[in-house]
């Protein structure tokens, strides 16, 4: 029953193939429904947790600030999102008289297009992986590249210093946040020997001592990958702490300062879709992809818990972003290169030793030391160097 | 414990105290969910005037006199006055019209301050709003004139102490009245018995 | 889900959509890049240059260079042209409507000999090659492992040469950027 529920996906899909082929429908004509069906499932899924994500977002937000959050439209307020959405879709569509209005145009095209195509190497369950391909990884990481262009694309057509400056200080963010990104994830892929994604949820299987699961987050060199990507997943998908393309108070909204109605929208959609596909990917790198934490809740569908998972790590960044206060952008850019960088390069280093020192308590020991010592000598610099000291004030006294 | 990062997960945890402790104390949620909850205004809360009648007639019992005392302190002139004349031209003293734009006016109470007949008084009503920006904003007689009742509800402690003074004056007036009228009946008196005594 | 047709897509395309889905990208990008050297503005030029490294990207894929189209895309997509995107709004404005720089005068050509002469001496050099004299093998596939191992087997001193290459640029490229310190 359960394993049935498991595969219901699947088995959904290849049903209704198979009622289409009993027609006499050709194969190639299948195979292309058989993908239009996976997509649109896809987008479907991650676009319903968009909305149950702004809504929750707000919900999380209100109750740390002791409100009520919104709770007016719908039960709960779950309906909000498509009172949103009908305000966005209704709302005129302004842009700037001396905007260049193609690029401006195709920005939250462009936007839009990688938040979605990422979603393609995700392993979603047991045998849910909707494209298989060697370097899956890779893949996830070129294809979110796409996504400085589009916000490049934003800043300069809009003709507006404040999206120009939004956008160049959003481009400067992921170019340095990319680095240890894909290096925190690489060591992952070292240590599963593989850059398919499949193929790292597999290396996370089995249970020590028969209920302590195996994820890459629960080994020394894992938990210094795992939080360095998610910092740095923070910093991609342009979320508080790292929001200060968008901060308000210096720089209207950034890139998205001339964008209004539908296109905004479409920005906050890519960015939501984005931050979700960046969740499932830490999810898949560090937390065990699909597996069960405990050996019998496997009875759950595996694809609950990969998106149970995320929906966690979802809600991580929201609390984080209830309590951290936005950086500076010098403190931003020090900290990922003076900081993050080297801290990424122990973590590799750390992996390695533990491969080379078999996996066992002294691999525990060395990597544990080769990650340990960096934080605490570079966090006590850097905690030392941007100290809060008493200001003295020069003028006003 | 002091290391670093030790701050953030500090802040993280009061984050996450107060999220649990929203659903938990309800003391926590200050927020007054406004159509469904009413506040509860203080005492002393004001919004803009309103006329005081005694007794059940509004017409009857107004205590406005038509003096224009406030018409003429008012600070932003809000307030519109026109005198009621009987059939033959002459004035009584009660308004015809009495207007106030409360789209001008600053609640500043200036006029409660200098009405001598404690007729005009500051009111509590907040949902003013509405889709006419001209006349529903100016506020005419029918709609000002509120009972002392209604002024007792909102005001008790100041209401009783006006009720208080208006009942001492009305007995003064009525001492000063009787004291008036016992010295010319007592003037009479001596005046009905002089012209006797005189020859 | 077993999805082998999108495999198929992008590794065998020619059982699929015959012969078209590499000639669209490759004709995206041949486009593109003549767009990106005839556009004046120098922005739309940019762009159109980073439209033809994805192209670029998506051809290497169609032929079954998985990897390297990844690389690609990561790498120029992701980091070459927002350098150069980052270079051209660092550049005062005047300068970028103004054609003032130092080749300027050659006229256009000038700068077509130019680009015909580096054009001739690197297909010199392909041609010269002894890898353009083997025969073409009759399915690509260049599994990730494989040029992993290739990386680090046969091409080991390359890969550490280019790397410390690198390294030393950027210590070069953080010592420029430095303050001076007084």
């Amino acid at each position: 029953m359960m394993a049935l529920l498991d595969r219901a996906p699947v088995e959904l899909l290849h049903w209704f193939l198979g009622v289409l082929g009993s027609f006499g429908v050709p194969a190639w004509i299948l195979a292309i429904i058989s993908a239009l069906i996976i997509i649109g499932t896809i987008i479907g899924v991650f676009l319903g947790l968009f909305a149950l994500t702004s809504v929750m977002e707000r919900k999380i937000l209100a109750r740390v600030q002791n409100r009520y959050g919104p709770n007016r439209v719908g039960p709960f307020g779950l309906f909000q999102p498509v009172a949103d959405g009908i305000k966005m879709i209704t709302k005129e569509d302004l842009v700037p008289r001396t905007a260049d209005w193609v690029v401006h145009l195709l920005a939250p095209v462009v936007m839009m297009v990688p938040a979605l195509m990422v979603l393609a190497i995700l392993p979603y369950g047991r045998g849910m992986v909707p494209a298989e391909f060697d370097a899956g990884i890779l893949y996830f990481f070129a294809v979110g590249a796409g996504t400085e262009v589009a916000v490049f694309m934003a800043g300069w057509a809009s003709n507006n210093k404040y999206s120009v400056l939004g956008a160049m200080r959003a481009i400067a963010q992921m170019i340095s946040y990319e680095l240890p990104l894909v290096i925190s994830a690489i060591v992952a892929a070292m240590i599963a020997g593989s850059l398919s994604p499949s193929a790292i949820v597999a290396a996370q299987s089995g249970f020590a001592f028969g209920f302590l699961p195996q994820w890459f987050a629960f080994t020394p060199w894992g938990f210094a990958a795992a939080f360095i990507f998610y910092i740095c997943a923070l910093a991609e998908s342009n979320r508080s702490p790292f929001d200060l393309p968008e901060g308000e108070s210096e720089l209207v909204a950034g890139h998205l300062t001339e964008y209004s109605g539908f296109k905004y929208a479409t920005f906050f959609m890519a960015e939501y879709v984005g931050m979700f596909a960046i969740c499932g990917m830490f999810v898949t790198l560090f937390l065990g992809g699909w597996q069960a934490p405990l050996p019998f809740l496997d009875i759950v569908p595996s694809w609950c818990w990969f998106f149970g998972k995320a929906c966690f790590v979802a809600f991580t960044m929201i609390w984080v972003r209830a309590t951290v206060p936005r950086l500076r952008i010098d403190h931003l850019l020090a900290f990922a290169w003076k900081f993050l960088l080297p801290m990424s390069f122990a973590a590799f280093l750390s992996a390695a030793a533990w491969h080379y020192a078999g996996r066992g308590p002294l691999a525990w020991l060395t990597s544990l030391a080769i990650v340990g010592i960096p934080y605490l000598v570079l966090g006590t610099a850097f905690t030392n160097r941007f100290a809060v000291s008493r200001r003295t004030y020069q003028f006003s006294e | 414990m002091n290391f670093p990062g030790s701050g953030i997960i500090k802040g993280l945890a009061v984050t996450a105290r107060n999220m649990a402790g929203s659903y938990i104390e309800k003391d926590r949620l200050t927020t007054e969910q406004y159509p469904e909850e009413r506040p509860t205004l203080p005492e002393n809360s004001r919004s803009f005037p309103f006329l005081v009648f005694d007794g059940e007639d509004p017409e009857s019992g107004m205590r406005c006199t038509s003096c224009k005392i406030c018409e003429k302190e008012c600070p932003p002139q809000c307030i519109y006055i026109v005198q009621d004349r009987d059939a033959a031209g002459k004035a009584l003293k009660r308004p015809k019209v009495f207007d106030i734009d409360i789209a001008v006016c600053m609640s500043c109470q200036i006029c409660v301050e200098v009405c001598p007949f404690e007729s005009i008084r500051m009111d509590q009503v907040y949902e003013l709003s509405s889709y006419d920006r001209f006349g529903a904003l100016v506020l005419d007689k029918p709609k000002l004139l509120k009972s002392n009742a209604y002024y007792h509800g909102i005001h008790p402690t100041e209401a009783a102490e006006t009720d208080a003074r208006l009942e001492a004056d009305r007995k003064k007036k009525e001492a000063a009245a009787a004291a008036k009228a016992a010295k010319v009946a007592a003037e009479k008196v001596v005046k009905a018995a002089q012209p006797e005594a005189q020859p | 889900m077993n999805c082998e047709f999108l495999k198929t897509f992008f590794t065998d395309p020619m059982k699929l959509v015959g012969e078209w889905f590499v000639i669209l990208p490759a004709l995206v990008l041949l486009l593109s890049t003549a767009a990106a050297v005839v556009v004046r503005n120098l922005i739309h030029a940019a762009l159109l240059l980073t439209l033809s490294f994805i192209a670029l990207g998506i051809t290497f894929i169609a032929l079954g260079a998985e990897f390297v189209g990844f690389v690609q895309l990561l790498v120029y997509v992701g980091a070459v042209a927002m350098i150069i995107v980052f270079a051209i709004l660092l550049t005062r404005p005047d300068q970028l409507t103004k054609s003032g720089s130092a080749l300027s005068g050659i006229g256009p050509a000038g700068g077509a000999a130019i680009g015909f002469a580096l054009l001739a001496a690197l297909l010199t050099f392909v041609f010269s090659s002894p890898m353009a004299r083997k025969p073409l093998p009759a399915s690509v596939s260049a599994p990730v492992a494989a040029i992993g191992e290739a990386l680090m087997g046969d091409y080991v001193v390359v890969l550490i040469v280019i790397g410390v290459l690198l390294t030393a640029a950027l210590v070069g490229a953080a010592v420029i950027a430095m303050e001076d310190k007084p």
